[in-house]
């Protein structure tokens, strides 16, 4: 117990004297909230504003109330287009042709051809032909049912079943966005904020010939292992849960009410994210040490580790595209975790058997790199690559 | 006590291609002795010592100390041992007081003897002005000091140093020299490896000479320039390893 307290304060000792390590581990943290609250201002102002839509219309002489209709809802000819959006709405190239007997079919009652030109494989112009298809077919369907009462015929009768959506999702689940961030940030941050200590107290330690020194003498690996891991996750977790207090402040500025949602990260919510976080802090930690301990130089380490720093970013990316996600998924590090913010996020409650399957497994892999690692540094093959 | 008996060790240096680092060593350091590894680079002089520490495996033979074999059991022997290894590096955003600290409480020193065992340490080497300042930026010599007081800091009955002279000036070579001499008059084995030859004459009692992995030749400097038949050390030494196998044997 002397051993394993003396290499604990010698490790915390080593790691906060090297300011600026530390340093550069936090801005993970201090950037989380800046970004995030950048984004959500941006994508709320995407989500409630109608910016104008330049269109490149042949034939508006043709049809003069659709284009008032249009212009109405803020769909405008390219020939108004502002100086300053000109070459991106000429870029864009949107084309709406009316056809030259529009006026007569509308007399007759035929169907009149309306082509709508754009590249629709492009994600910019998502929104804006959605909002030019939409308003043609309110023109259209507002004709249609005049058409009917003239008739005498109720135009209800079109529309034999009208679907009443109700939407079960609570309020908070609309912030989605914000938690989806959050969730991949906080599970960077416990990754990244921990590296460089993980780095500098192996790969470093053998670079600067300490660590021969120190397997010298009468004191078991795993106690070594151990107290190393024991500081570079305490860094880990202290990135984490400032990634989370500086968000939860941030997040008050952004008013998430103009799009309907709600998103509060209260302190029990922190606290709930922190313990799920515990063990993937001491798991990464354990990863970064397991890989840098074998690497021959820091260089070789800082390469390596940088690989490991993939994993948080990549698993939600790809359970993002699972859309029916195995149960073993819940289980798993990083994933079970990732699956658990984003129930917790949506303010639903928290499945306890995978919080503590998830949590069990991650330490059990933890403690077996532990293992392997410890057994490993009382080989020969490292006492070799000491020198 | 330090015995070493026998010990082999080969390393495979590329496929099904083997190098003999240690081949049939043998040897004694006893108590109140200073006895030191002479041998040209290769012999195999570090290899031993790592395998005395427990870093390395030996593939036959034993290493014991003060009775301890230290592949059988490692840490127990370790505890009675004080290092001072081939390459050192310090702790560089520690102090030497923390440095020594770190190193008697991995020996299960605490409190007040701890305290008390640091502080003669240091009063020893006289190193009282770089006590508290952090290590980085320390003088070679200093440098010394701080791997000689951690490794001494328990008070270990045996102390192995690997070339600890290399790229020592003159007074730091004399600080180490003067210690050793007062900390073997206190009874304790010493066993140091190096290249100088005025070094081995002038401290060691006994002195091994290692080549291609065996033992060359023993005994007091004295003895060794008798058997080569020259008069000083340095050719006896040359013609100890060398072409005149006969004499080794």
């Amino acid at each position: 117990m002397i051993q394993f307290k003396a290499l604990l304060i010698k490790e915390f000792k080593e790691a906060f004297r090297d300011k600026r390590a530390l340093m550069v581990a936090m801005t993970m943290a201090m950037m989380a909230p800046i970004m995030i609250f950048a984004l959500s201002k941006t994508m709320i102002k995407e989500m409630i504003e109608t910016p104008p839509i330049y269109l490149n219309i042949s034939g508006s002489e043709f049809a003069p109330k659709l284009i008032k209709q249009l212009k109405d809802n803020n769909i405008l000819s390219l020939k108004n287009v502002p100086d300053s959006d000109n070459e991106l709405w000429t870029e864009r190239n949107l084309e709406l042709n009316i056809p030259e007997d529009f006026a007569q079919s509308m007399l007759e009652g035929k169907v009149i051809e309306i082509i709508l030109q754009a590249d629709f494989s492009e994600k910019s112009l998502n929104a804006p032909i959605r909002r030019v298809k939409n308003e043609i077919r309110v023109y259209a369907q507002s004709i249609g049912a005049k058409r009917l009462i003239v008739r005498g015929i109720d135009p209800r009768i079109l529309q034999p079943i009208k679907i009443s959506e109700q939407d079960t999702a609570k309020p908070s689940s609309n912030a989605v966005f914000i938690s989806m961030m959050l969730g991949l940030y906080v599970l960077m941050a416990a990754f990244m904020s921990g590296l460089s200590v993980a780095i500098d107290s192996s790969a470093g330690e053998r670079e600067r010939n300490v660590l021969e020194m120190l397997l010298c003498q009468p004191v078991s690996t795993v106690k070594i292992v151990s107290a190393k891991l024991c500081c570079a996750s305490t860094i880990s977790i202290l990135g984490v849960i400032l990634t989370l207090v500086l968000t939860s402040f941030s997040v008050g500025f952004v008013d998430l009410t103009k799009i309907g949602a709600t998103f509060s990260l209260d302190a029990y919510m922190v606290f709930i994210i922190v313990l799920m976080l515990l063990p993937i802090s001491f798991f990464a930690s354990a990863l970064q040490l397991f890989v840098s301990f074998q690497a021959k130089s820091f260089k070789e380490a800082q390469s390596t580790v940088s690989m490991i720093i993939m994993l948080p970013a990549m698993i939600p990316l790809a359970l993002m595209f699972i859309d029916d996600k195995p149960k073993w998924l819940d289980w798993l590090p990083v994933s079970g975790q990732t699956l658990l913010m984003e129930e917790l996020f949506k303010g639903g409650l928290i499945n306890w058997a995978a919080f503590t399957g998830t949590a069990g497994v991650t330490i059990g892999l933890t403690v077996l790199l532990v293992a392997i690692l410890s057994h490993r540094l009382k080989s020969e093959k490292v006492v070799l690559a000491l020198s | 006590m330090i015995e070493v008996n026998n010990l082999h060790k080969s390393f495979s240096v590329a496929k099904k291609q083997q190098v003999k680092a240690l081949n049939g060593l043998s040897f004694k350091a006893k108590d109140g002795e200073i006895t030191g590894i002479l041998g040209p680079n290769g012999a195999g002089k570090t290899t031993c010592l790592r395998t005395l520490y427990g870093l390395l495996k030996a593939d036959d033979g034993s290493a014991i100390i003060d009775g301890i074999d230290v592949t059988e059991s490692p840490l127990e022997a370790r505890a009675k041992l004080g290092i001072f290894p081939d390459k050192f590096g310090l702790y560089e955003r520690l102090t030497a007081y923390e440095q020594i600290d770190y190193f008697a409480s991995i020996h299960g020193l605490q409190g007040e003897s701890k305290h008390q065992a640091i502080l003669s340490i240091i009063a020893d080497l006289e190193m009282e002005e770089l006590a508290h300042r952090k290590t980085q930026g320390f003088s070679q010599g200093q440098r010394m000091k701080v791997t000689l007081a951690q490794a001494l800091v328990h008070k270990p009955q045996n102390f192995v140093l690997d070339e600890p002279t290399r790229g020592l000036d003159v007074m730091s070579t004399r600080v180490l020299r003067n210690f050793l001499a007062k900390y073997k008059e206190k009874g304790h084995c010493i066993l140091f490896s190096s290249h100088v030859m005025q070094e081995v004459a002038a401290l060691c009692d006994r002195v091994i000479i290692v080549a291609n992995g065996k033992l060359a030749a023993e005994g007091t400097p004295q003895e060794l320039c008798d058997l080569a038949g020259e008069p000083l050390l340095e050719d006896a030494f040359v013609k100890l390893i060398g072409s005149d196998e006969g004499v080794a044997a």
